[in-house]
């Protein structure tokens, strides 16, 4: 027993020694003064490994069927698409660095927002290397908010834009003739049509962007609480018009408001079956390829209120301990091209919007992008962009979340 | 009597039929069917779209064979650990035995994702992360307790009596081995394999971690799904996640029948 305790003792010890000495060298393996002709020639014949949520089956087909054989062809570069959730592989990275592992799995990963904001404080990415990526440096802004800062975070050429997406309600038309206009005209509904209408709890995504809305249509004024960093007054002041607004309409909600979906899947299993008739995302042409596999009705149609919609970039990033750095930037230049970022938009494969600016490109390329059918169920780029709206600071998306189960459902 | 057993039988069918025929029935059904509801007026629409996705998704088949193998080696551990400590704290006492039994169950207190996280920076110290033998390991915290607790109990069921006898008959260890404790642990050998195996396959976060994605399992494949709202292709993917525990245990009963005094065509006790 004894000596089962002394054992015991001694891992510990172990396990603590591990923490300390966890301090990783500096990456020796650098682009930043090679030149991009001399990073392709570097990146032939590897294998680049993409670790990215694998949730979709448009966003995997477009990658195994479009881009894969492509970047076979063009750079005789072996795409490998793995599904991990990013914060299972961030977890992994940060693992990697306590351990000082220099020689990592994964080539290129998929991030915005928290996860960012993570990664990079924990120095977990590799860069800069954004303005390296011919592709960027031709066709994309240079100066723009949106790239520059994810969710807040400024982020300094360490993530290279590569879509972005707008928030958007999807209902079906056949129920609702004239979707409302205004957060004003969405309660009136609401309360004409108890339980067609909830929300995701906000600790979905989805939900929370949803949220997020009430909140900045309740600011004072809604460019300062976008640009200011965090502040609790500012939150608090913003806040109680969003609280009194979910208290007003709760009882009209599904299920009279005692039970809210868990994930924006929940939400749209319940409008897929015909019990609400709306239901809601992050991605402006996210019906059209769910009306395609038949799980949402023909009719479902799309609308955004005139306080504006929220819209974020998402990125690409390479991890601290890549094995190819060459070609995870070679690979990240191809899907910034314009013929990967059109193919990208087709709502047959992900119907996901570009980060690129159209006048910059040449007359077919941007033609191209001009003439794509997104669908039905897709708003025009003229609406979306009147009502564009950027993200706020990461930390009101916690701030939600730690106050909506005190101010919505415990005062009943 | 005859009634009474009759009446018996009704409600066993009713229950069975209630609880496990039905869903299976439905879960079938359900991914050849889109989406349907009450409050949707169409007409129910036939699709193989759920099975099609299933099939296109290129690491199908692969990851169906890793996650089998992975299972496999999981279970042939499990049993090698179970069966030796179940049968030390069946039949022996020493000092701290509840001690060494409750530290045996420590695993499935602490939370596995904090075990995970602790183990992966050891593991790619020496080089076991990313790799299959790692996830091998890592599946055994979950499942050990399980296989030491069951076989314990089985010894325990057997008693010292039947095996004493077997020595005082002079069978040397290997023999009382095979053709004593095994044949009467089978019970318990059963549902050791079936419930280990199950919880082998359904390890996602600590697959991830461990395997950092290098090791694609089915639940790295199937995980991600749960949370789209296409519930044909749920069904499908769920069906074929289903059908691999089925599978293994019927391969596994054909190896146990080679095991003495399972023949069927051999003389029975």
């Amino acid at each position: 027993m004894k000596k089962f305790i002394s054992f015991f003792l001694f891992t510990l010890l172990l396990s603590a020694c591990s923490n300390a000495d966890g301090e990783s060298n500096s990456n020796t393996q650098s682009l930043q003064d090679t030149s991009f002709e001399e990073i392709e020639a570097q990146a032939s014949e590897t294998t680049v490994r993409l670790h990215m949520w694998g949730g979709d089956e448009g966003i995997n087909n477009y990658i195994d069927e479009w881009v894969a054989p492509r970047l076979q062809d063009q750079y005789n570069i072996n795409l490998e698409r793995t599904s991990m959730d990013t914060v299972n592989i961030l977890q992994k990275l940060y693992s990697e660095k306590q351990a000082s592992k220099q020689d990592g799995t994964i080539d290129v990963i998929w991030v915005n927002g928290e996860n960012f904001k993570n990664a990079k404080e924990n120095e977990l990415l590799y860069g800069p290397f954004r303005d390296q990526l011919p592709n960027f440096t031709d066709y994309y802004e240079q100066e723009n908010l949106a790239f520059d800062y994810d969710f807040g975070t400024p982020t300094e050429g360490y993530e290279a834009p590569w879509g972005k997406v707008q928030f958007v309600f999807l209902y079906d038309q056949e129920k609702i003739e004239q979707p409302p206009a205004t957060f004003e005209e969405l309660k009136t509904w609401i309360s004409n049509n108890p339980g067609e209408f909830t929300y995701p709890n906000p600790d979905d995504f989805s939900g929370n962007a949803f949220l997020r809305h009430l909140l900045y249509k309740g600011a004072e004024d809604t460019d300062t609480l976008i640009e200011e960093p965090f502040s609790k007054e500012l939150a608090s002041e913003a806040g109680s018009y969003m609280w009194s607004y979910l208290n007003d309409i709760q009882s009209d909600l599904w299920r009279d408001g005692k039970h809210y979906p868990a994930s924006l899947a929940e939400l749209d299993r319940l409008y897929s079956k015909g019990e609400v008739s709306m239901t809601m995302g992050y991605n402006e042409a996210r019906a059209e390829h769910m009306i395609e596999d038949g799980i949402f009705k023909e009719s479902t149609r799309s609308f955004v209120l005139d306080s504006g919609s929220i819209g974020n970039t998402h990125f690409l990033a390479i991890p601290y301990n890549s094995p190819n750095k060459a070609g995870a930037m070679t690979a990240i230049n191809f899907l910034l091209s314009p013929d990967a970022q059109t193919a990208k938009l087709e709502p047959t494969y992900w119907g996901d919007n570009t980060p690129i600016s159209l006048d910059k490109l040449s007359k077919e390329d941007r033609q191209a992008f001009e003439s794509l059918d997104r669908g039905e169920s897709v708003l025009s780029n003229e609406v979306l962009d009147k009502r564009f709206l950027p993200e706020a600071d990461a930390q009101y998306v916690e701030w939600i979340k730690e106050n909506w189960k005190d101010e919505v459902i415990r005062d009943k | 009597m005859n009634q009474l057993s009759k009446q018996k039988k009704i409600q066993f069918w009713a229950l069975t039929l209630l609880f496990f025929i039905l869903p299976v029935v439905f879960l079938l059904l359900k991914s050849t069917v889109l989406n349907f509801g009450f409050g949707r007026n169409e007409d129910i629409e036939f699709s193989f779209i759920g099975w099609e996705t299933l099939f296109s998704e290129s690491q199908l088949i692969h990851a169906t064979l890793v996650s089998l193998g992975i299972g496999a080696l999981v279970v042939f551990l499990n049993l090698s650990i179970g069966l030796l400590a179940g049968k030390a704290l069946a039949f022996y006492s020493f000092k701290g035995k509840s001690v060494i039994e409750s530290l045996f169950l420590l695993p499935l207190i602490v939370p596995l994702l904090a075990i995970a996280m602790g183990i992966h920076v050891a593991m790619i110290r020496i080089g076991l992360s990313d790799t299959w033998i790692g996830v091998v390991l890592i599946h055994l915290v979950p499942t050990i307790p399980y296989s030491i607790k069951m076989l314990q109990s089985g010894y325990a069921s057997i008693g010292t009596g039947m095996l004493q006898q077997a020595q005082v008959l002079g069978t040397n260890r290997w023999h009382r081995f095979f053709s004593v404790e095994l044949p009467l642990l089978m019970p318990s050998i059963r549902s050791t394999v079936f419930l280990i195996f199950v919880i082998s396959l359904s390890q996602y976060v600590i697959t991830a971690i461990i395997g950092g994605g290098n090791v694609v399992t089915l639940a790295m494949i199937y995980f991600p799904f749960l949370d789209s709202a296409g519930s044909t292709v749920l069904a499908a993917f769920s069906t074929w996640f289903a059908l691999l525990p089925i599978l293994f245990y019927l391969s596994m009963e054909l190896l146990l029948s080679l095991l003495p005094y399972q023949n069927p065509w051999r003389t029975r006790l």
